[in-house]
């Protein structure tokens, strides 16, 4: 046997810790990315953050425009999309992890939610144009952009409800079969108990989506409103602060338009960090449990 | 035998009623009533009812973008000028709807170019972001990557937009490009490539943490080093579900619309401004010229026109070809998942 080719071996260890660095700087380098990004967008943000601007109502020519029908509208039309998407979500879950079996007919819905939840949502927005701004005569509404989003949230719903469910240990559905439960009585006591904070995960994280989607609402909920406020009702327009952080951009007739955008982003900023440590503390009661 | 059993399920002490085994006394854990029997039959249609409204969703779109589309080309009632052609639309590079001309091959082109740029960038990161956080980093980076990912896939669109706007566009003005904005596929690009790494480098994980440690450990037992072991078993071996995930990225990225337009430059005649330039190198020229993409112009355009118009039905048949666009990369990861189990 001949001696062992030192040049390969030295060659290859060289790049075997070359490429060990470059691992390392393209991890640090999307670290860094979130950083610059959250600090840029928090920065520029930050002084414009005090009661009168989160309190006071937007203006459409002046400055000093405040975003507390945006907020509210942000809040109150996830909340309603949420509400509209959970009972079909939920319901199709269960219907693919319990009943669907593991055929043909399986393979297909999940095919059929995995294409929802790809759709774009400029798709999703074109289709509410058409059938609740145009046809359901709903105009630009909070309705109009509430049925909209809930096709946002049906597929992820739908996909979390069905994993968490499978997560189930087959010995408590084994058990509670055992000691005569129905198929719907151990679903409803079982099952959907044990597989709730998984559930609740996934809403979270659906109404973390929900709240920044934007391209949806600019369609079907409008870019204007309410005059009033507090203003509840369904059939006004309803734009929400991801739309007007765009709008406002966009439009350029307000004079303190960026400043107005940078406390919009900022606050979006802020309220996606509260969501995000909610999904983890929820993440830890799952694996604490598993554990 | 009797011991055995819990002493409070028992029945009170005393001489046994009959012979036989003790009685449980508490009350069964499920009723057992008719309309006990009858809810659990109904709940199955029920649940079924909600899974085809799912399925049917997707019928739906289909039919309403296919029917407005189609109204672009074939008389309808409703329309309220005269139809163009599948030529004029599909096969024109000419976008001028003031003036009847209705090609839509620059923001096909547009669609893209910046869709393949962020891919370029974000699927090589991608996969080595994937292969550090499975097999080289430790525990408390791959906490930190994680996080990272989470935090990065959770910032909405026009958030990113106004990062884009406000913070990358007049950087890159003032590095390459003197005055002149620089809008255009380049930042978009970026931008984009950041908004759909998390996607890969996530499924990317799963698909290096999911593949047998054999491999990696007969590999190194030959004597490879880490990075060729990485390079030549796990990588090939991953590769399917590799690009299953670079596919499910550029799905995402084909149908982001607002953080994109915000810093795209919104140009239907980039082809033809980027022609003229002569003032720059084709490369900074493609980067840097304000153009169009699908969603963008959709976004752009559709709040200016009048339901009816050939113009309004033109836009609807662009959403119906970019969804047909994001359908057909979902088989395509179907394609590739079966080609993994063969």
């Amino acid at each position: 046997m001949d001696t062992p080719d030192f040049k390969v071996r030295t060659r290859a260890k060289l790049a075997d810790r070359t490429m060990h660095a470059v691992l390392w700087l393209v991890a640090l380098t999307f670290v860094g990315v979130l950083l610059v990004f959250v600090g840029a967008i928090l920065k520029q943000g930050w002084p414009e953050l005090n009661l009168h601007f989160l309190t006071s109502m937007p203006k459409t020519l002046d400055a000093g425009g405040g975003i507390a029908p945006e907020l509210l509208n942000s809040l109150y039309l996830v909340a309603i999309s949420l509400i509209l998407a959970l009972p079909i979500g939920v319901g199709a879950g269960i219907y693919m992890a319990e009943y669907a079996g593991q055929g043909r007919a399986l393979r297909f819905f999940r095919l059929c939610v995995e294409t929802l939840a790809a759709t774009p949502s400029i798709v999703l927005a074109l289709f509410g144009m058409i059938l609740f701004v145009q046809m359901m005569g709903w105009s630009f509404s909070i309705r109009s952009g509430a049925f909209t989003l809930a096709l946002l949230n049906v597929p992820v719903i739908t996909r979390v409800t069905e994993e968490s469910l499978r997560a189930v240990p087959r010995e408590l559905i084994e058990a509670s079969y055992g000691l005569g439960a129905t198929k719907l009585q151990t679903i409803l006591k079982v099952a959907l108990p044990y597989a709730a904070t998984g559930i609740l995960t996934g809403v979270v994280l659906t109404a973390g989506r929900a709240f920044g989607e934007s391209a949806i609402l600019v369609f079907t909920a409008g870019t204007n409103t309410s005059d009033k406020f507090p203003d509840f009702r369904l059939s006004v327009p309803g734009e929400t602060l991801s739309v007007h952080l765009w709008y406002v951009t966009s439009d350029g007739t307000l004079p303190d338009a960026s400043q107005i955008a940078a406390g919009t982003a900022a606050v979006m900023i802020l309220v996606l960090l509260v969501l995000n440590l909610l999904v983890r503390l929820l993440d830890r009661a799952i694996r604490r449990r598993t554990r | 035998m009797d011991d055995l059993l819990p002493a409070t399920t028992l029945d009170a002490p005393g001489p046994p009623a009959q012979a036989g085994p003790a009685r449980l006394r508490t009350a069964p854990l499920f009723r057992h009533s008719r309309l006990n029997r009858l809810a659990d039959r109904g709940t199955r249609f029920v649940l079924l009812a909600c899974t085809l409204l799912v399925v049917g969703l997707i019928g739906g779109i289909l039919y309403f973008l296919a029917i407005r589309g189609a109204a672009a080309f074939i008389p309808m009632a409703g329309n309220t000028d005269k139809v163009a052609t599948f030529r004029q639309v599909f096969l024109s590079t000419n976008w001028d709807p003031g003036d009847g001309h209705f090609g839509i091959l620059p923001f096909v082109a547009g669609t893209f170019a910046v869709t393949g740029l962020a891919l370029l960038i974000a699927a090589p990161t991608g996969v080595l972001a994937g292969v550090f956080i499975a097999k080289v980093a430790p525990p408390w980076m791959r906490t930190l990557m994680r996080q990272v990912m989470d935090l990065l896939v959770g910032i909405p669109s026009v958030v990113y937009g106004i990062f884009g706007l406000t913070v990358i566009l007049p950087l890159v003005g003032h590095a390459w490009l003197a005055d002149a904005p620089a809008a255009g596929f380049g930042v978009s690009a970026a931008i984009l490539a950041v908004m759909i790494v998390p996607t890969i480098v996530s499924l990317a994980t799963d698909a290096f943490e999911s593949l047998p440690a054999s491999l990696d450990e007969g590999s190194q037992a030959l004597g490879s080093t880490r990075w060729q072991s990485i390079w030549r078993v796990l990588i090939p071996a991953a590769r399917p579900r590799l690009l299953t995930a670079c596919v499910l990225g550029l799905g995402r990225a084909i149908g982001e619309a607002m953080a994109v337009q915000m810093v795209i430059g919104n140009n239907p005649q980039w082809i033809l401004l980027m022609r003229q330039a002569t003032d720059q190198t084709p490369v900074l020229r493609f980067l840097f010229t304000p153009a169009a993409t699908l969603t963008t112009e959709l976004v752009q355009e559709l709040p200016n026109t009048a339901a009816g118009s050939t113009w309004n039905n033109v836009l609807f048949a662009m959403g119906l070809l970019l969804y047909l666009i994001t359908m057909l990369l979902i088989l395509a990861t179907r394609r590739l998942g079966r080609q993994e189990h063969a």
